[in-house]
Formats: C-alpha cells, sequence, structure tokens
C-alpha cells in the first residue's frame, strides 16, 4: 500500500497563519490535522497582574478582525465581574457598534475570501475583470461598516472609546444619521448578496450532521450576545458554565487548544447562528431564511457562507432601528463608576466566526486569572473532521486530485481566524470524563461489538483481553479478542452496520485506572496510540465502519512482564463490566 | 522591478494580523495598490503566492517559534528592503512582556504543561530586528492608514519617508484636546510614538502607548510626573512596559533600582 501525505502549507485567504494535512494510507485517510503555526503569545497569562482597564485595552489585541467582539465579551465581562450595570443607550451603541464588524468580517470573508474559489480566480481583485461592480460594492460595503466601527469606537482596529461602564465619547447625532442613511442606501446591494452566496452550487461533499453552539441571545430575538450558550440539541448551558461545552485539551502540532462537547466536535458560526435561531428572522432577512434555509445547511459547513449573507441582511435591518433607539435618549450617559475590588466574572458573545467566552477574576482591583476561549479554537475539530470526511470520500470515489483544494475550501468555510485561535489559557485538570454517557449513546446506534485488545503475559496490558473473556463468559454474545478479530471481520460475523468497540489498556498520561472513550479514528491521529491498532484497522477499509469505531482505554499503572494486574486497572475493568452487562 | 513595478511581499508572524489588515482596509485605495505594485505575496489576500527575489518585505508580527526564526531570515535574504510592520515587529508586541527567559518559561509552562510541540519550537516573544537587520519602522498596533500610504508612496517612487520624532501630544495639541495629564489621568502621550491621531485622547481616554515608545522621549521625567500626581511606581512601570515590549526593558530595570 503506498502512503501519501497531501499538505497545503500556507493557508492563503484565511486570517492568520496555518496549515492542513491529510495522510492517504492506501485507502484509508489516516490522519487530518489542522496545524497552526502562529506562535504562543500567553494572552492570558500577560493579563494577569493587570488592572480591569489594561486588560479592556489588551485583551482585544489577541484578534484584529474580531477586536470589537473581543472589546465586547471583555467588557461584559469585568461589567459581570465588578456588578457594574450600564444605562440602555451604553447598550445600543455597543450593538450598533458590533453590526460594523459583522458587516466588515462578513462582506470580507464573502467576496474576497471565499468567492474568488467559487467563480475560479485566484484573489478578490483578479475577480474584479469579471465581477467589477460587485467587487467596488462590496469595498464600499466593508469601508461602511469600518466606518461604523471607527465612529463608535475610535478606530478601524482596536479602538478605545468603549470601556467598562460606557464610552469616552457617542457619537453625534449627525454622525448617526449618516449610518442610517447609508445603511438604507446599501439595502438593493445587501438583497443581492443573499442570493447570490445562497444560491451557489455548494459541493455535497462533506456532508455530516454536528452539534450547533451560539449564545441565546433571550426575549426569542435574533441576536448576537447572552447569558446562556444553546445548543442544537435544544440544551441551555449558564454563562458561568462554560466549561461544561468547551472542556479545554492542548494537542501537540498546534498552540491553539481545542474544545469538545461530550468527547464530540462541535460547531460555532455564523451557521450555527443561523441553525439555532433563523427562525427568530424576521423581515427581508426572515424572508430570505424561509426561502433558502433547508436541510442540507445543517449538515454541511461550507454553507457558512450563506449564513453570513443572511446575517449581513439582518445587520442591514437592524442599524436603522438601532440608530432611532439612540437619537430617542439625546442625554450622554457618563461612564459608571464602580468600587468594588473582586468578583467573578463571564462574558459570551457571538464574534463574526462564533462564541466567544471571556472569563475574569478579579481580586484587590487587578486581573489575578483569565480564561479566553476563541471560536476557531472551538471549530478546529470539526475543521479536521470534515476535512478527514471530504477527503475520505473524494478518495473512496477516486477522485484524489480534488483532496487538496476540497480540503481548502472547507477550512476557508469556516472563516477560520488563526491568530485568535492561537490563545492561551491555563492547563486545566482533564474534565471528568463522562465515558458511561457517551457509551449509552453508541449503544443507542446500535448493539456494539467489543474487541478485547493487549498482551496476557504484561501486567496491565492484559487488561482488554481479560475485559473481553469476561464478558463473553457472562453470556455476552458479541465479543471477540484480539487474534480472532481478523476471521471474524473477513467471515462477516460482525455486523458492519452495529458500533465496534476496541477494549484496551493505553497510556495516556492520566491517573492509572482511568477509564476513556474515545472515537477511534481520533486514536490513530496520535502517534503514541496508534501502533497497536494499526494492524487491526488496516481491516476495516470501510469509512462508514470506521466513523462508528471507538476505543474504551484504561489507564495502565505500570506494564512489565508478568501477569500481575494493579489494584487500580482492575477495579476499572470491573466498572466497566458492570456497565457493559447492565 | 520588472516593468516598472515593485516586487512586494507581505508577511505575518506571530500576532493579530491587524496590520495586514488594515491594509485591506484602505478600501478606496487597494485595487490602485495591487495595479501600482507587483504583489508576489500576500497570504491573507490571495492565494497564488510566490516566495521570490523581493523590492520590499512588509513584516507583521513578533517572532515566537523557531520556524518564525527561519522564515525571517529567508525574507530578508531575498529582500532589498524589509520594513517592521506594526508593534509586534517593531518592539515584539504584548506578547514580549516575559522578558525574563525563566519567567518565561513558567508562564509557558502554565498554559501548556509539559505537551511537547511537534511542529515547531516556541521562543520567547522578540521583534524582528533582534534577528535580522529592519531599513524601516511603521510603528502601531495596529499601523495608520496614512502613515501606510505615506511610507507606500514614497517606496513606490524608490525613496523611503523620514522616521517620525514627535509624541503623540504634537498631534493632540493640532487637535486642540485638554491635557489629559492636566486633569490627573496617566497618560502616555508623551512617551508614544506619533501617527494615530491622538485618537484615545479625542475620545476623553487616556493614551496607552500602543505606538511604541518613542526613542527619544524623556520617559524619566514623565516617570516622576507621574509619581508626583500620586501614581505607584508598579502602576507607572506596568503601564509604561504594557506596549514596549523589549524596547525599553533596560530603563524600566534602572528606573525600578533608581526608586527602591
Amino acid at each position: 500500500m503506498s502512503r501519501k501525505r497531501i499538505s497545503i502549507d500556507h493557508l492563503a485567504r484565511v486570517e492568520g497563519n496555518g496549515g492542513i494535512s491529510a495522510t492517504i494510507d492506501g485507502k484509508m485517510i489516516t490522519d487530518v490535522k489542522f496545524t497552526i503555526y502562529e506562535g504562543p503569545r500567553l494572552i492570558e497569562r500577560l493579563t494577569v497582574g493587570r488592572t480591569p482597564e489594561e486588560d479592556v485595552s489588551m485583551a482585544p489585541r489577541i484578534c484584529a478582525i474580531c477586536s470589537i467582539s473581543h472589546k465586547n465579551a471583555v467588557i461584559r465581562a469585568m461589567e459581570n465581574a465588578l456588578s457594574v450595570k450600564v444605562p440602555p443607550k451604553v447598550w445600543l451603541a455597543r450593538e450598533l457598534m458590533h453590526m460594523g464588524e459583522m458587516i466588515e468580517s462578513h462582506s470580507l470573508h464573502c467576496y474576497y475570501l471565499a468567492l474568488p474559489d467559487y467563480v475560479g480566480f485566484p484573489n478578490a481583485i483578479a475577480m474584479a475583470s469579471k465581477y467589477d461592480l460587485e467587487v467596488k460594492i462590496a469595498l464600499e460595503m466593508k469601508e461602511f461598516a469600518n466606518h461604523i466601527m471607527k465612529t463608535l469606537s475610535g478606530r478601524f482596529i482596536h479602538g478605545e472609546n468603549p470601556v467598562i461602564g460606557g464610552f469616552g465619547k457617542f457619537p453625534s447625532q449627525k454622525e448617526l444619521l449618516f449610518i442610517k442613511s447609508r445603511a438604507i442606501q446599501f439595502m438593493p446591494f445587501v438583497l443581492k448578496t443573499v442570493n447570490l452566496f445562497c444560491e451557489i452550487d455548494y459541493p455535497d461533499t462533506p456532508e455530516e450532521d454536528t452539534l450547533y453552539a451560539c449564545c441565546e441571545p433571550g426575549n426569542s430575538a435574533y441576536g448576537f450576545w447572552g447569558d446562556e450558550i444553546c445548543l442544537s440539541t435544544g440544551e441551555k448551558i449558564a454563562r458561568d458554565d462554560y466549561p461544561k461545552l468547551t472542556n479545554e485539551f492542548v494537542v501537540s502540532h498546534s498552540y491553539a487548544k481545542r474544545s469538545r462537547y461530550n468527547g464530540e466536535p462541535y460547531s460555532v458560526g455564523a451557521l450555527a447562528r443561523i441553525n439555532n435561531l433563523g427562525e427568530r428572522l424576521e423581515n427581508e432577512a426572515g424572508k430570505m431564511y424561509r426561502k433558502y434555509f433547508n436541510g442540507r445547511w445543517k449538515r454541511n459547513p461550507l454553507f457558512h457562507n450563506a449564513a453570513q449573507a443572511l446575517e449581513i441582511l439582518y445587520c442591514f435591518e437592524r442599524i436603522p432601528l438601532l440608530v432611532d433607539s439612540m437619537l430617542k435618549i439625546p442625554e450622554d450617559p457618563p461612564i459608571v463608576e464602580y468600587t468594588v475590588k473582586e468578583g467573578k466574572g463571564t462574558g459570551l458573545v457571538e464574534a463574526p466566526r462564533g462564541l466567544l467566552i471571556h472569563h475574569y477574576q478579579i481580586d484587590n482591583g487587578l486581573v489575578s486569572n483569565v480564561d479566553i476561549i476563541t471560536p476557531t479554537a472551538q471549530n478546529a475539530e470539526d475543521i479536521e473532521r470534515y476535512c478527514h470526511i471530504a477527503a475520505q470520500k473524494l478518495l473512496d470515489e477516486g477522485q484524489e486530485d480534488k483532496i487538496r483544494d476540497r480540503m481548502d475550501l472547507v477550512v476557508r468555510a469556516f472563516d477560520p481566524c488563526i491568530s485568535c485561535s492561537a490563545h492561551m489559557a491555563e492547563i486545566k485538570k482533564a474534565p471528568a470524563d463522562n465515558w458511561e454517557l457517551k457509551l449509552s449513546a453508541i449503544k443507542r446506534k446500535g448493539t456494539p461489538f467489543y474487541v478485547g485488545v493487549g498482551s496476557s503475559s504484561q501486567s496491565d496490558d492484559a487488561a482488554g483481553l481479560e475485559l473481553a473473556l469476561r464478558l463473553r463468559k457472562s453470556g455476552q454474545k458479541n465479543v471477540a479478542l484480539e487474534g480472532e478479530f481478523m476471521e471474524k471481520w473477513e467471515t462477516s460475523e460482525m455486523p458492519d452496520s452495529h458500533p465496534l468497540i476496541f477494549l484496551d489498556a493505553v497510556d495516556f498520561k492520566a491517573e492509572p485506572g482511568k477509564i476513556i472513550l474515545l472515537p477511534l479514528q481520533y486514536v490513530l491521529n496520535s502517534t503514541t496510540l496508534s501502533h497497536r491498532f494499526l494492524p487491526l484497522t488496516a481491516m476495516i477499509t470501510n469509512h462508514s465502519q470506521m466513523r462508528r469505531s471507538y476505543l474504551l482505554g484504561v489507564q495502565p499503572e505500570r506494564i512489565t512482564e508478568g501477569d500481575d494486574m494493579s489494584e487500580s486497572v482492575r477495579s476499572a475493568i470491573e466498572r466497566i463490566f458492570e456497565v457493559i452487562t447492565h | 522591478m520588472e516593468n516598472g513595478k515593485l516586487k512586494i511581499g507581505i508577511y505575518e508572524l506571530t500576532g493579530c494580523a491587524g496590520d495586514a489588515l488594515l491594509i485591506l482596509d484602505c478600501e478606496k485605495e487597494l485595487i490602485d495598490i495591487f495595479k501600482a505594485v507587483d504583489i508576489q505575496s500576500f497570504l491573507m489576500a490571495k492565494s497564488d503566492n510566490i516566495d521570490g527575489e523581493l523590492d520590499v518585505a512588509l513584516v507583521e508580527g513578533s517572532v515566537t517559534t523557531e520556524r518564525e526564526i527561519e522564515e525571517l531570515k529567508d525574507i530578508r535574504e531575498r529582500s532589498k528592503i524589509v520594513v517592521a510592520l506594526g508593534l509586534c515587529a517593531t518592539v515584539g508586541g504584548i506578547q514580549a512582556r516575559f522578558t525574563d527567559p525563566k519567567e518565561w518559561e513558567a508562564n509557558l509552562k502554565k498554559v501548556y504543561g509539559d505537551k511537547k510541540m511537534t511542529h515547531t519550537n516556541p521562543v520567547p516573544s522578540k521583534p524582528i530586528d533582534a534577528y535580522i537587520d529592519v531599513d524601516y519602522y511603521l510603528p502601531g498596533c495596529p499601523i495608520g492608514k496614512d502613515q501606510f500610504l505615506n511610507f507606500f508612496n514614497r517606496a513606490v517612487k524608490g525613496s523611503l519617508p523620514e522616521k517620525s520624532q514627535n509624541p503623540v501630544c504634537v498631534t493632540c495639541k493640532y487637535n486642540e484636546n485638554d491635557c489629559l495629564l492636566k486633569r490627573g489621568q496617566l497618560c502616555l502621550g508623551p512617551v508614544t510614538m506619533d501617527g494615530c491621531g491622538s485618537v484615545c485622547i479625542n475620545h476623553n481616554i487616556p493614551c496607552f502607548g500602543c505606538w511604541g515608545p518613542l526613542e527619544v522621549a524623556n520617559r524619566t521625567s514623565e516617570f516622576y510626573l507621574l509619581q508626583d500626581m500620586g501614581y505607584s511606581v508598579e502602576e507607572i512601570t506596568k503601564k509604561m512596559a504594557n506596549y514596549s515590549g523589549t524596547k525599553i526593558s533596560e530603563f524600566m530595570t534602572k528606573m525600578r533600582k533608581e526608586i527602591k
């Protein structure tokens, strides 16, 4: 079997510095890695020991293109921590500022970074030869959005006018009226933008369900912030409980941390918001949503671009309303002072590319702990997963030559902002692993087939085999040992529509006896864990079976010659045995 | 130079990509910029990028990995002029806070634990002139549109603009703002490079120093002035260091000693 590596070293037309690679091993894509070359910035460490005001200035420096979202998130978090309540005009001005960033970022992404792919040009300027008018008006739209940000925040990028408690200075009535009239002027082009991006013939690879997460704006309204996170399953998570969703961890090929919910990747961004909240859109945006939204939007990340176009429309309809509300309050409220010196607070905001979380702890008037979770860090796992799905499907169809460009397209659709994803958090303890929950979810998909892996003569490494034998003794039929696997596989004794669970002792650097349950394709991404599974998984050439395969592992205490299994591992297999058999 | 057009490359090391983004934010001028020069590489804007000989390389971001050191040296080798673009490239950025290698290592560990990185090794954040010769500096967090276009116009004609030696206060006076220092606020205008248009003070917000330290400023005098106003040494040194990267660490050490 030939082994080949497809690699896109520098992803063009994404903000920041990253690459993606896939390894093809015969008929399998064995490894997909979304690598971030952006170096470590330790933002969450260098904001410690600063005053809340200093951090409001410094934290948004994580990312230029989302600087307003970071600003709104850090201010929300600080105001929650310091119990600062601001008057309505401040909220209106913050929302208006946010609209500017949303339009700027989405129009930049849709017209400059994504559209050239679909019409076959290397960049937007080259595209201008054919799409002269679109490129020019899109530039004007972006300029207008920048103008909004500059008017409200002080400059295009990293404006310092918004502060804890309000604004240094509010825009004048004249400036606000100008914003309103320009917004109305743009409407015909905005509607055209929605038609253009919703009618693109997006390729149907990759398509697969995922979980979507975004802020719950409350009041059954569409919006870009809230005090809860809502998931496409209908679950809600309160703002201070955000680690339940994000469960951050570090991978060795990136300085950006990763997130999974219940062990599964999830997506954030415009597509997540449209999927979770699209029903709430009103007026033209509502009409367009009902015209274009369909089931494929739930499964295909390439529809991110269509969702962004819908949101541009939502923003343009919202701006005149915000301006009118601001004009009804002629008095500019002064910055709200505060005296509180301690507290903890979380700020949830929807950045253009998705859910952004800032969390601060303040002691003696200085910031003592910081946690920032950015959208691209949350999307990284799904970016890899969708690239994997796309690459495998194209390979199955004999279209290997298309893999490179398709992965490029998928990554770009997520609109990754790599500079922001290289964000830094404290190492946290591994989240309580809910393998039992995951096992019951797997069981709902079908009766699992268990395969014991290991070596009976090497202490803790016998765990997988011993567990399989005990299961078999207890009357479980769907059990095999490592040595029998090939035979059962070839004789099709294993129904290939059922989940396949490998039982094994694996060293994942946890305390002895800890149990994990992971999708097998992630195990194969890990060089230390993959070697022993490769001979077995070489049998699984079917991609859908691969996706139904899992590893149920126990952390060994020692692996030495001999048959004395450690106490911790023994009690772990006892526990697994009970859960499986009951 | 081919067809009389300058060959230009725009590169991003570690930072927020704000300087490259600001170039894209020159909406009115952008199409002309792309026409006036031959842009060989600009990852954020185009996908047909070539890494060849250049007349001008604009480098954004600070150096934080071994891979970036190699990349930077390669850019220097094939470029006639190298320009440091923005605060991270000129002073090391806010991420250059940990100038002591031991402190840096301890913080790196707090973030990433003992995980060994397989793709490239980290190094403490430094400005690009720590590794290569730099011909021109465009400061700012992010750079200013006017300063960039001024530079660009000169560069197209084969020269470089003079270096600005003014503090923020010069523009601030033109803008007829009330002096925030006189109101008792901790404003870094007098020790910070000019070019932002005194935007924060225009909005009643004191200067944070995000354009980086002005070389010729009388920093010692500002330091004592702020102390007389009642600010603690701790407060002043932190504020001054936030956006100064590795550039005034000697001054800081000196002041801390002197005051003790």
